[in-house]
């Protein structure tokens, strides 16, 4: 076939399919998908949650299991967000070989619930010593942290004040509590609802929040000439974080979802152009063959199709435990049998049509006849059916991955929701970790429905009406 | 005529049958021996146990010999692979599937044939009825599409067959749990029946009961596509010829609708019906999981979890059958309705 | 007034088709009587709208297509303004039938025989199953074919018994006009002829008046008194089979070339001539005469006004301005 009627045909087919709203609309949300992908790295807080899905360190500033921010548009109290804060004033001074730095960063706190914690995050060169401390709106400034740096030529320091300030926050808290009769354990207070909290009775047990611009000083000593601490910030791990929310290993969900995108989109386009090339193929040339040959390729055909898939994929996966492209391969294996008997009515049709007898009388080869005069008049058909086997494939793999039998290097959206159910998600009702993964398989879903009816319905004029 | 095709077809369903489960077979040989090893040294240990205990070290060496070589012939593994592989295929024919490792039957057998065999009824239950009520929704409303087609209801109830395509069953199911039964708690949010289940009618009202969740997740996902299916099988009949005839034979529109059209459209419909309900064999793993359905499904991810491979293989063997049995009987009812092949060719 | 004669009388008939790409002109202003007993030929190319015509006459014009202007008489009575209802009961199958292209699809392939034609008969009369069965089995055999073929499917039967029991269908509650839309178009000519022949018997032996649809000029010449010519839906000649067959005497272009192209026997061609063009598109059909474009003998006048049906000789009516002179 020339490449100016193909050309002409993809022409005809683009304007027919233009006609076709819902088509269209599929098409724009394959193309948000596809520019999510692109643009992955600026629309998510954690670009690299791709590789790093199970690198505890990546995640470790995140809260554990908190909702999305947006959740405090509709509730009553209102959880301090997770947030990182970089812009501070800042100062030096010598005492001789000494240098004492310092680091002042404004918080404003105007929430009805605490962060979870706050960490101080900087880059450490020598043996620094750190101290830090917190200045309240109520004006009490509370030390927290002293820590010393170990020696080194140039390392991450990371200091937590929820786990490191614990004696200080309940000193504090301790001045104004009545601890009469009440014996309160100091471990089971967190450091930070003491302080965000009104200095009253209460603080300890019933913390009512005080609200207010809080100042978080950061000292650093630093005793030796080329000691230095740089690329200092504060992090705060909120009660809500993020678009999506965080799972129990402090994740952020919608990085995870967003770099979900690309493995859907492979595994669903992969398998499904693979098993329609196969597909397609295969009851082509079992048609023009005719005759033994066809009878034979018609019985494996039929020994394939009568396989269950889903259980035989799970029990394949659950003794072989393969990676995703031996999954991919092995979903192909299955899926290839769909096309096969249109296509094989299609082609005994065509194969009547004289101009294959001319071209036969010419002395074509059967492959030339085959791929050149057969299989272009389907092509419409394949990508119809490709369309609509994206979804499956996607489901398919989705399913294996829940039952933990997938792939676990790579992050699916069932890698997700498998993570979601052994992480007691379900019966803790952390809905934000349930709902979004399933929900995006959904969508791609209906994007490729959209896509591949749009498609089906120009390929079946009879079916058209008006 | 009929019945030689009936016949043919139900050989040829027997033959690629038992061809699949020899690859099966061969293909999980290695997994169901490792299996069958650590089975059999259970069963040594047990029988070592009751042993004698004036016995002395070296008597007990070849007592456990002696019966581990006895068993070994037992289940053939002294055989070279390929014999192992038949003799595998025909305790799976025979229907002996083994001993479970872990998991029991509600009566505490570990026969795998009757943990089986308990389960299957459920998952029949369930989905059948939810294919019912596809079938005869989409009847209604995908004959009302076809008669107005491309009017607006078929357009908008399009969209929603599209819109439900690519969704899993089993996320609505979370969806349906998580909003009828821990919401609005009208529902339960899973199991076969309240635990202790009550007796006599109030038992089917039970069942009933918590069936409602799962088969309403299934008709909002399934009933769309059987609209879709069956207002694209009668729009083609509608345009054939002979509806056209039978209208100007003066055959009221009823009549040509719900006779003429409909009958000819019974075979396809049923297969459709059919293939919906071969598919959620074994198919609808995790939406029973969700649910906690106790069929078919559901008793392979328990036997994921537990590590459970006799359960894994026998379920494994019975899908496979019941999916066969089910394209066979399938044949034959399109054969029956379709006077085509019912009756034949020309005399 | 009681026209006694005609059984049928079509009066400046009109059927457009409303389509995404414009009005279909399928049937502009035809008029023409069938008279009692006799065998009305329709001819024309694919497309010209004789079937439209002949579905309009029994209301059946498919979506997007409506009868948009005219009367259609049968027994002095318009049926254009009757009710879906009315036709279907009084009118269809019993005062008008007709017999289909019997290679058509016309017969449901999951009902048996006897159950389709019993259905009809039973819709109609008022009568219980035996005799219905009576009737059934009497026209079957009028037609030529054993009683047994009643239980078998439509799928059973060879092209000619199909048409055979389409024919038996349209005529055994004895309607007054037949329709035979192409009956044997796609059989083979040895059937061919049986199932003419049958036809001819049959309209003997039962008076029945009959439209006659071909494209086959030579099938028509055997069965048809008189001719209708249509071009383009309109009616460009209507004749007596003598008056057109004949050799000499006034035609219309049209019909002369459909003639030359139908090559004869026994007579020697050197070369077969064929009309040149193709049939025009009926959104916008050509001015004038629609059929000038492809005419041989065009004048000026032919492409700016359009002939109306002129009497040359008696019963002989020609649509052409080339007639009009002489």
């Amino acid at each position: 076939m020339k490449w100016i009627d193909f050309k002409a045909g993809i022409q005809d087919f683009w304007n027919e399919f233009k006609r076709v709203k819902f088509g269209l609309f599929g098409l724009i949300l394959l193309f948000i998908f596809i520019l999510a992908i692109l643009i992955n790295p600026y629309i998510v807080p954690f670009p690299e949650a791709s590789s790093r899905w199970r690198d505890i360190t990546y995640w470790e500033n995140n809260p554990v299991s908190a909702p999305p921010v947006w959740v405090n548009w509709f509730s009553s109290t209102k959880r301090a967000p997770s947030l990182i804060i970089e812009e501070h004033a800042f100062s030096e001074e010598k005492m001789g070989k000494i240098k004492l730095s310092r680091a002042v960063f404004e918080y404003e706190y105007s929430y009805d619930l605490p962060p979870l914690d706050v960490i101080f995050h900087g880059y450490a060169i020598g043996s620094p010593v750190i101290m830090l401390s917190i200045e309240r709106p109520d004006g009490h400034i509370i030390e927290l942290v002293r820590r010393p740096i170990s020696k080194s030529d140039g390392k991450e320091v990371r200091v937590s004040i929820g786990k490191d300030s614990r004696i200080e926050s309940y000193n504090f808290g301790a001045k104004f509590e009545n601890l009469e009769g009440n014996r309160i354990e100091r471990e089971m207070v967190k450091p930070t609802s003491v302080l965000f909290s009104e200095a009253k009775e209460g603080i300890l047990v019933y913390p009512s929040p005080l609200k207010g611009t809080y100042r978080l000083i950061a000292e650093i000593i630093l005793p030796a000439e080329n000691d230095v601490v740089e690329d200092i910030y504060f992090t705060f791990s909120g009660g809500v974080s993020g678009w999506l929310g965080t799972d129990s290993s402090k994740r952020d969900i919608w990085s995870g979802v967003v770099a979900g995108v690309k493995w859907a989109l492979l595994i669903g386009l992969l398998t499904a152009f693979t098993a329609v090339s196969i597909g397609v193929t295969y009851g082509v040339v079992s048609a023009y063959l005719g005759g033994w040959k066809d009878s034979l390729m018609q019985r494996i055909f039929e020994l394939f199709l009568s396989v269950p898939l889903l259980p035989v994929l799970i029990v394949m996966s659950a003794i072989f435990k393969p990676n995703i492209w031996i999954m991919i391969l092995m979903m192909s294996c299955f899926f290839w049998v769909g096309p096969v008997k249109t296509v094989r009515s299609m082609g005994l049709q065509i194969k009547e049509e004289t101009y294959i007898e001319a071209a036969q009388a010419f002395g074509a080869s059967s492959s030339r006849i085959i791929f050149k005069h057969m299989i272009p008049l389907l092509i419409p058909y394949a990508f119809a059916s490709m369309a609509l086997y994206v979804p499956s494939a996607i489901v398919y793999e989705s399913s294996i991955s829940l039952l933990g039998l997938g792939d676990s290097t790579i992050v699916t959206w069932g890698q997700i929701l498998h993570d979601a159910l052994t992480g007691g998600a379900v019966l803790n009702g952390l809905w934000w970790w349930v709902i979004p993964p399933g929900l995006f398989i959904a969508l791609m879903g209906m994007t490729f429905a959209f896509i591949g009816f749009a498609m089906d319905k120009i390929l079946h004029p009879k079916l058209r009406t008006r | 005529m009929y019945w030689k095709y009936c016949i043919r077809r139900i050989i040829y369903g027997l033959a690629i049958f038992i061809m699949l489960i020899f690859i099966f077979s061969a293909l999980f040989n290695a997994t169901m021996e490792n299996t069958l090893r650590s089975q059999i040294e259970e069963e040594i240990r047990a029988e070592t146990m009751r042993l004698d205990t004036r016995m002395t070290p070296e008597e007990v060496t070849r007592y456990i010999a002696e019966r581990r070589e006895f068993k070994q012939r037992l289940y053939h593994l002294d055989k070279p692979i390929w014999s192992r592989i038949f003799w595998r295929a025909v305790n799976v024919l025979s229907l002996d599937f083994g001993k479970a490792t872990i998991m029991r039957s509600s009566s505490g057998e570990s026969d795998v044939w009757t943990i089986i065999a308990e389960c299957f009824p459920r998952t029949v239950l369930l989905f059948t009825t939810a294919i019912f009520i596809n079938i005869v929704l989409g009847l209604l409303l995908g004959l009302k599409k076809a008669q107005k087609a491309g009017g607006l209801m078929d357009k908008t109830t399009s969209i929603g067959t599209m819109i439900v395509y690519g969704m899993p069953s089993w996320w609505l199911g979370m969806l349906v749990i998580m909003f009828f039964a821990y919401t609005i708690k009208i529902f339960p949010s899973g199991g076969l029946h309240s635990v202790p289940p009550p007796t006599g009618f109030a038992y089917y009202m039970d069942l009933l009961y918590h069936m409602a969740l799962p088969v309403l997740t299934l008709v909002l996902i399934g009933f769309w596509g059987s609209a879709f299916l069956i207002r694209n099988i009668m729009l083609g009949i509608l345009q054939e010829d002979y509806i056209m005839a039978a209208r100007t034979r003066g055959i009221p529109e009823r009549k040509v609708l719900y006779g003429h059209a409909m009958r000819t459209a019974a075979p396809p419909i049923v297969t459709m019906a059919l293939l919906s309900l071969l598919a959620s064999v074994g198919g609808n793993i995790i939406f029973e999981g969700i649910f906690s359905w106790p069929g078919l499904g559901n008793l392979y991810w328990i036997a994921i979890e537990q590590n459970d491979i006799p359960v894994l293989m026998g379920n494994l063997f019975i899908t496979t059958a019941l999916y066969i049995g089910g394209l066979v009987i399938l044949d034959l009812i399109y054969g029956f309705l379709d006077p085509r092949i019912k009756v034949g060719g020309r005399q | 007034m009681v026209d006694t004669d005609n059984v049928l009388k079509v009066e400046n008939l009109k059927i457009n088709f409303f389509t995404r790409k414009g009005i279909v002109y399928a049937v502009d202003d035809i008029s023409f009587t069938l008279k009692k007993g006799e065998t009305l030929g329709l001819v024309g190319e694919s497309g010209c709208g004789k079937t439209t015509t002949v579905l309009g006459l029994m209301k059946m014009v498919p979506t997007p297509g409506e009868i948009i202007g005219g009367r259609i008489l049968i027994d002095g009575k318009d049926i254009i303004p009757l009710s879906e209802n009315e036709m279907r009961k009084k009118v269809r199958w019993e005062k008008i039938s007709m017999v289909f292209q019997g290679a058509m699809n016309c017969l449901t392939p999951v009902y048996t025989i006897e159950k389709q034609m019993m259905e009809t008969i039973q819709e109609h009369k008022n009568i219980d199953r035996l005799q219905a069965k009576k009737c059934i089995i009497n026209y079957l055999n009028l037609v030529g074919l054993p009683k047994d073929i009643i239980r078998r499917y439509p799928h059973e039967l060879s092209g000619g018994m199909k048409q055979r029991i389409v024919i038996a269908t349209a005529l055994f509650l004895e309607p007054k006009i037949v329709i035979c839309d192409e009956p044997t178009t796609a059989l083979d000519v040895v059937v061919q002829a049986q199932i003419i022949n049958l036809i001819k018997r049959l309209k003997k032996k039962l008076g029945l008046s009959v439209i006659f649809i071909t494209h086959d000029l030579a099938t028509e010449a055997e069965v048809a008194d008189r001719l209708l010519v249509m071009y383009a839906g309109k009616l460009v000649e209507i004749g007596t089979s003598e008056q057109i067959y004949g050799k000499g005497g006034p035609i219309h272009p049209y019909t002369e070339k459909l003639l030359k192209a139908t090559p004869r026997l026994h007579e020697k061609v050197e070369e077969l001539s064929f009309i040149p063009g193709t049939p025009p598109d009926l959104v916008d059909p050509p001015s004038g005469c629609r059929f000038h474009p492809r005419c041989s003998e065009a004048m000026e006048r032919c492409k700016k006004n359009e002939p109306p049906l002129i009497e040359v000789e008696p019963e002989h009516r020609i649509a052409c301005w080339r007639n009009h002179y002489e």
